[in-house]
């Protein structure tokens, strides 16, 4: 999501009648490419396979309901799309609709806890795999919050939600610069994942072995309430990732190459001036 | 050097182009730097910071085929990652999943389950690994007791089973097998209480006031032959949903059997086990899963060999260590 920044692009420096080089950052180590585009199938099957568990013993619900038994919060909520959205209404089981849509299916807690307990290991390692890459290739630096990041944040949140609106209207809407890899925002959110990431896997483990590491599990006030984190922290990654996946989109092919080769051809002033 | 010098001065130009006056200043600050990083074609001057401090990234420059050969290439490899994960994702996926999606074809294979089992097995050494004898388990206050619902899994046993209740014993070091009944098993060994959590696979979890004698006394009571590694723990009154026999046995390590909080429970909530809970005796091992905490035993058996688990046998893990 790297934005525009004055660069020195590939037309600028292969305009001029003698060929010449481009000008290239590499933007992310190799090992942080990958861990990055490995989370995308690890994390589907958590939370896939996650929610599947969570059919079993719902974290939140209600008083069964006297005349279907109900007491399942998720399966109010299929109840209730099935009611009201077109074309459903004579789904075959609507109490199931939410985990036959946004999970492996109800009722496989064994296969479920197979894949979860999979792909959590897996989890574990690619974090491994990314820490490594972001101290190999110094990544870590760009990540790190800095005291003006709230106000930074918030403009930046402004200057995003604007866009849209003075596309429609035809008006010019200026793109914040910022002398940095990464705008407040996108630290924040780079910053957050993988603590979100470091705390599903402390909290994972508190559910998981909630005799052994008890003391873990104390520290997020206990088993019941380590399930109730591990619940919220699985829609930090959704809320992410839905509008990190449109701005790169938006942002456009160079900011996705990065993430894919490494190399970036938008070469900032401050990296081309190097620390005026 | 004067090939260096011929790429600094390209360089120089190129920068130039972009109409920065500021530029020029670098260019000559840059001259002033060691070769190495002049022959990198680096435009960075790495000044000394503060650990945390964001360094620009170094530019460099590299012929535009060199980046195009470098994108197809590593465009190609994530694309063959990709096809190479969503084949590996379908091939683990349940069949249920897998034919809601569409698919027709049974993916079953004995591959995906020896596979996934794998996966199970580490898990099962690491909660192994963890295990501590020494560990006791959080108790809990009297106020702190929360209900605990019967989770018979199938139908709830006629409690005309407990009158001719007895305990058999078998695979001891003795060889001959024996057999006890409550009001022995209660006045041979000391009670003790406990007020601890037990947790099901499913996810929720019960705080609750037992009372029993510790499996490891009866351990010692009745020694177990030598090299006994395991425990069946079997009831045989156990019923399936639509009230048919379905005996229930479970794998116990004899290390977890002789950890002080797992008792052979004969009291819950300071009165004599309901059949809901298992009368008139039942295992209560807070460091597994509650599926390993066998209501209404009937029999226990050593042995070397892992005995079978009515559980592992449909698909959960077979050590359930938390």
């Amino acid at each position: 999501m790297a934005h525009s920044a004055p660069h020195v692009n590939e037309s600028n420096a292969t305009s001029g009648p003698p060929k010449r080089g481009v000008l290239v950052v590499k933007k992310h180590h190799l090992l942080v490419r990958w861990s990055h585009w490995l989370n995308v199938p690890i994390l589907l099957g958590l939370i896939l396979s996650g929610i599947s568990i969570y059919w079993a013993s719902p974290v939140y619900q209600h008083k069964p309901d006297p005349d279907t038994g109900n007491f399942d919060v998720a399966a109010d909520i299929g109840i209730w799309i099935c009611a009201h959205v077109p074309g459903l209404h004579h789904y075959s089981s609507p109490p199931d609709w939410i985990y036959n849509h946004m999970s492996l299916g109800p009722g496989m807690l064994a296969l479920a806890l197979r894949l979860h307990w999979l792909c959590a290991y897996l989890f574990m390692l690619n974090g491994i795999v990314y820490v490594a890459g972001l101290v190999m290739g110094r990544g870590w630096h760009s990540l790190l919050p800095r005291r003006t990041d709230l106000f930074d944040a918030l403009r930046m949140l402004r200057c995003y939600l604007g866009f849209p609106f003075a596309k429609l209207a035809r008006r010019q809407w200026l793109h914040l610069r910022f002398n940095t890899k990464y705008n407040a925002l996108q630290r924040a959110a780079y910053f957050s994942v993988p603590v979100a990431g470091f705390l599903s896997v402390a909290t994972g483990w508190a559910i998981h072995k909630p005799m052994q590491l008890h003391r873990l599990a104390a520290l997020f006030g206990g088993y019941d309430a380590a399930r109730v984190w591990h619940f919220w922290l699985m829609w930090i990654y959704i809320l992410f990732v839905v509008p990190h996946v449109i701005l790169v989109f938006a942002d456009g092919w160079d900011t996705l190459r990065s993430m894919i080769v490494g190399w970036s051809t938008r070469v900032k002033r401050s990296e081309a001036i190097a620390n005026e | 050097m004067s090939n260096d010098k011929q790429r600094d001065s390209l360089q120089a130009e190129e920068i130039r182009s972009t109409g920065s006056p500021l530029l020029s200043a670098n260019h000559e600050s840059r001259t002033d730097e060691a070769d190495s990083s002049v022959a990198m074609g680096s435009l960075c001057v790495e000044k000394p910071q503060g650990f945390f401090a964001e360094r620009p990234l170094p530019a460099i420059e590299m012929a535009p085929r060199r980046l195009r050969y470098l994108t197809r290439r590593d465009v190609l490899l994530f694309g063959a990652g990709a096809v190479a994960a969503l084949a590996g994702g379908g091939f683990l996926l349940p069949q249920e999943t897998l034919s809601r999606l569409g698919v027709r074809r049974n993916m079953d294979s004995p591959g995906k389950e020896w596979f996934l089992n794998k996966a199970l097995r580490i898990d099962d050494d690491v909660a192994e690994a963890l295990y501590s004898g020494n560990r006791r388990v959080p108790t809990y206050t009297k106020s702190q007791i929360t209900t605990l619902k019967n989770n018979y899994n199938g139908a709830t046993p006629d409690p005309g089973y407990i009158s001719g209740w007895k305990l058999t014993l078998d695979g001891l070091a003795s060889g001959i097998g024996i057999s006890i009944d409550i009001r022995n098993l209660l006045t041979r060994f000391s009670v003790h209480e406990q007020i601890t959590r037990l947790v099901c696979v499913e996810g929720w979890s019960a705080v609750a006031w037992w009372a029993g004698l510790r499996f490891d006394d009866l351990i010692r009571a009745y020694a177990p032959m030598s090299q006994a590694k395991w425990a069946r723990v079997e009831s045989s009154v156990n019923l399936d949903n639509s009230g048919n026999p379905d005996p229930y046995f479970m794998s116990i390590d004899l290390a977890t059997a002789r950890h002080p909080q797992t008792l052979l429970a004969t009291h819950f909530n300071g009165q004599l086990l309901t059949v809901d809970h298992g009368a008139p005796l039942r295992l209560l091992v807070p460091v597994k899963l509650g599926l390993k905490n066998v209501k209404a035993i009937t029999k226990i058996t050593y042995s070397t060999e892992e005995p079978r688990d009515y559980w592992a046998e449909r698909g959960y893990s077979r050590y359930d260590g938390i």
